[in-house]
């Protein structure tokens, strides 16, 4: 028995000293803090920090216990450890010993292990807290007394209807006018038989000192949002035609943190409860703001340092004005407005600069991402590969703009030659033992009347007029015989069907699974893009598995090696229908069949027998 | 580029030209590929084609006896037929060498067997 507690206390040591090491391990990538073998006034707690709950409380508590002095305390957000600064060598000798392996302050009572350390990390103190707010933000602390706060709760309550919305992170409840979340905007035309509370009346003339700038004086629609712990609202920004400025959010029931972000640049707000908040201007229109799911907020104490907070449930009630109207703010990043008017001007410059920017920003391109881009093209698109299952023996299927050729094996059966303008592209192909040659999709050098199928995939969105890609469906009904018929895909700004979205859509895992959002990603994007220099007429620069915000955009294409070059590519992505009114400028040609494939507008047609004269 | 892709290409596009076909072919290496003889896919595919450029490829390739110079009237019945019109549209892999334009004189040039049928902007 004796001997066995030995083994035990032993194989306890080890498990602890193992631990420290892999911490210190963790401790040293993060923040590059060496140990210390000798006793320093610096000391880490390795395994217990703002991540896993331990509050600053808790922990001076703990310290204080040993007997020795701290004089500082480095709590660090989002790490499972913190640090504790000495006030002598001393008083960190008793605390190391009164604490290391003994403190239970971990989850659960765990544990803490200690270690001395060489200094405190760089980061330390330079928290999210001391970065000024946005512009147009403020925070109106005790705007209501506790009495209003039950007054007002009780009010939305008792209107008869349950929160009749149950979204994936909270419940919603609405007045005046519906937030429809699939379109992200209200239906003015729909007014809800519950308007404004009017027990929210006595608020407007309390922000009467701010209202005088504002666009509106007394709000006609009411979001309620009810919070349980761990809820959150991913990261957005309130529609900018939907509403006008300011946006009002008033925090009832208990604190939360609320994270806004601009590209790169990160603001955390605690919003207390029976606060309001005003989010205007810039504020309002060109931050997105957000609370993260989670259970525990950080937030800063008096001393500067960072503590923990446990969340408990939370009402807000989000007031706004409906704008009925386009915005012309001059925030354009996030405003849909802005972002989506196509200015007659640009599609007359488009087409003066289609050459050379069809040259600049497709072919030399495609030359330049040939191979990496061709990996990425192997599955042939099942409609396609039926469309040309439907080929007789020995017909003759020609595949204008072929990449790297993969639509010619589908069917064995046929004669398919393929013709792009891309020689990195064609090399590829060649090496499969494709029948290829090199041309334009304007100028397809194949005899009139000559082919029995024809395939353009994803091809004409790259010509910058209308006229261009008239003039490439021309080219196809000219070389079908007679009878012969021909599939066209082209990339559609619709990605969304039936609330389904495209595959291209569905692979923006980030946002998928809420960890961001469109907006936010476009802006980081924006501004990536900055630095681009653009020799045309200036197209805004898409970002990538998000819902197209223009016709006419340059997509990004990251290539794979160690330089991770962005090139973009020109693209025109095509509005409903827009294909088939091309189509219906050809007389010799007849539309068959006119559908929607992933993302993509398609069209059959066929060479008429008789054309007409 | 095989003999059957050549069959189909023209010079029209160019300004000013107007049948471009069929194009003056130039060898300068070629290669011979084994493929699969299926007589109904040959004989299907013969009304698709152009025969004066039939012929006019067997004797660019040096296979004129072997290809007469008018399409018979029938051909399913002559499997031998069948069997050098694959090997002539199927089997020779045209590596280097050039297309002209009937009307213009333009070069094409083939270069690693792929025909470079791209215009100038002025061309067309």
């Amino acid at each position: 028995m004796h001997v066995e507690q030995q083994q035990q206390i032993v194989n306890n040591a080890k498990k602890a000293e193992k631990k420290r090491r892999r911490c210190l391990a963790i401790i040293k990538s993060d923040c590059d803090v060496s140990p210390s073998d000798t006793p320093t006034i610096y000391l880490a707690i390795l395994n217990v920090g703002l991540s896993n709950g331990l509050t600053e409380e808790r922990l001076l508590e703990a310290a204080a216990q040993t007997g020795g002095s701290i004089s500082e305390v480095a709590m660090l957000a989002g790490k499972s450890y913190c640090f504790l600064v000495c006030s002598t060598l001393e008083d960190s000798q008793l605390v190391f010993t009164g604490m290391h392996n003994v403190a239970t302050i971990g989850q659960l009572g765990a544990v803490a292990y200690l270690s001395y350390v060489q200094a405190l990390p760089a980061l330390a103190g330079k928290s999210e807290w001391n970065k000024p707010l946005p512009s147009g933000l403020i925070v109106l602390p005790d705007f209501v007394s506790e009495a209003e706060e039950e007054t007002l709760l009780k009010s939305i309550a008792d209107d008869g209807r349950s929160h009749e919305g149950t979204l994936k992170h909270r419940k919603v409840k609405h007045f005046g006018y519906e937030f429809l979340y699939g379109s992200n905007n209200v239906d003015p035309t729909r007014p809800l038989d519950q308007p404004v509370p009017s027990a929210c009346d006595f608020l407007w003339p309390r922000v009467g000192n701010f209202s005088s700038s504002w666009d509106w004086s007394k709000p006609d629609q009411l979001t309620v949002n009810e919070y349980e712990p761990g809820h959150g609202i991913p990261p957005h920004v309130d529609t900018h035609s939907a509403f006008f400025d300011p946006i009002l959010s008033l925090s009832l029931q208990s604190d939360v943190v609320m994270d806004f972000r601009r590209g790169e640049t990160q603001v955390q707000v605690k919003l207390p409860r029976r606060s309001l908040l005003i989010m205007s201007g810039e504020a309002r229109y060109d931050w997105t703001h957000c609370i993260k799911p989670k259970h525990i907020d950080v937030v800063p104490t008096p001393t500067g340092s960072l503590t923990t907070q446990v969340r408990s449930k939370r009402t807000s009630l989000t007031f706004r004005r409906l704008r009925r109207g386009c915005c012309n703010c001059s925030y354009p990043t996030l405003c849909d407005s802005q972002q989506s008017k196509v200015p007659q001007e640009l599609s007359t410059t488009l087409a003066d600069q289609a050459v050379s920017l069809e040259q600049q920003n497709v072919h030399e391109v495609y030359d330049k991402i040939a191979n990496h881009f061709s990996e990425t093209r192997h599955t042939p698109w099942p409609q396609v590969a039926q469309f040309l299952d439907g080929f007789d023996t020995a017909s003759v299927v020609l595949d204008v703009g072929c990449g790297n050729g993969k639509y010619l094996g589908c069917n064995a059966h046929v004669l398919a030659i393929g013709c792009d303008r891309s020689q990195g592209l064609l090399a590829v192909g060649r090496q499969r033992g494709q029948h290829l040659f090199r041309c334009d999709c304007l100028n397809v050098p194949v005899r009139s009347s000559s082919i029995d199928g024809c395939i353009s995939i994803a091809v004409i969105h790259h010509l910058a007029s209308a006229e261009r890609r008239l003039g490439a469906l021309r080219e196809m009904a000219r070389v079908l015989r007679p009878g012969g018929r021909a599939l066209v895909y082209v990339w559609a700004k619709e990605q969304r069907r039936n609330d389904k979205k495209s595959a291209y859509l569905r692979q923006n895992k980030a946002v998928n699974k809420e960890r961001t959002t469109e907006q936010v990603q476009r802006q980081k994007q924006q501004q990536q893009m900055e630095k681009q220099p653009q020799d045309h007429v200036a197209l805004p620069v898409h970002t990538n598995r998000t819902e197209f915000q223009q016709q006419d955009v340059l997509v990004p294409w990251k290539t794979k090696d160690e330089q991770r070059t962005t090139f973009l590519r020109y693209y025109h992505v095509f509005e409903e229908q827009e294909l088939e009114k091309l189509v219906a400028q050809l007389p010799e040609i007849e539309l068959k069949r006119s559908y929607y494939d992933q993302g993509n507008h398609c069209v059959i047609f066929e060479r008429k027998i008789q054309p007409r004269p | 580029m095989k003999l059957s892709t050549y069959n189909f290409l023209t010079s029209m596009a160019i300004k000013g030209v107007k049948v471009g076909f069929p194009l003056k072919l130039t060898i300068s290496k070629k290669e011979l590929v084994e493929t699969e003889f299926n007589p109904t896919f040959v004989e299907r595919l013969l009304p698709k084609l152009d025969w004066s450029a039939v012929y006019g490829a067997a004797q660019v390739a040096e296979l004129a006896e072997d290809i007469p110079a008018v399409q018979p009237e029938s051909i399913a019945d002559n499997e031998q037929l069948l069997q050098k019109l694959h090997h002539l549209l199927f089997e020779i892999d045209v590596l280097e060498g050039q297309l002209e334009c009937p009307e213009t004189g333009r070069i094409f040039p083939i270069t690693d067997g792929i025909p470079n049928m791209l215009l100038n902007e002025d061309e067309v």
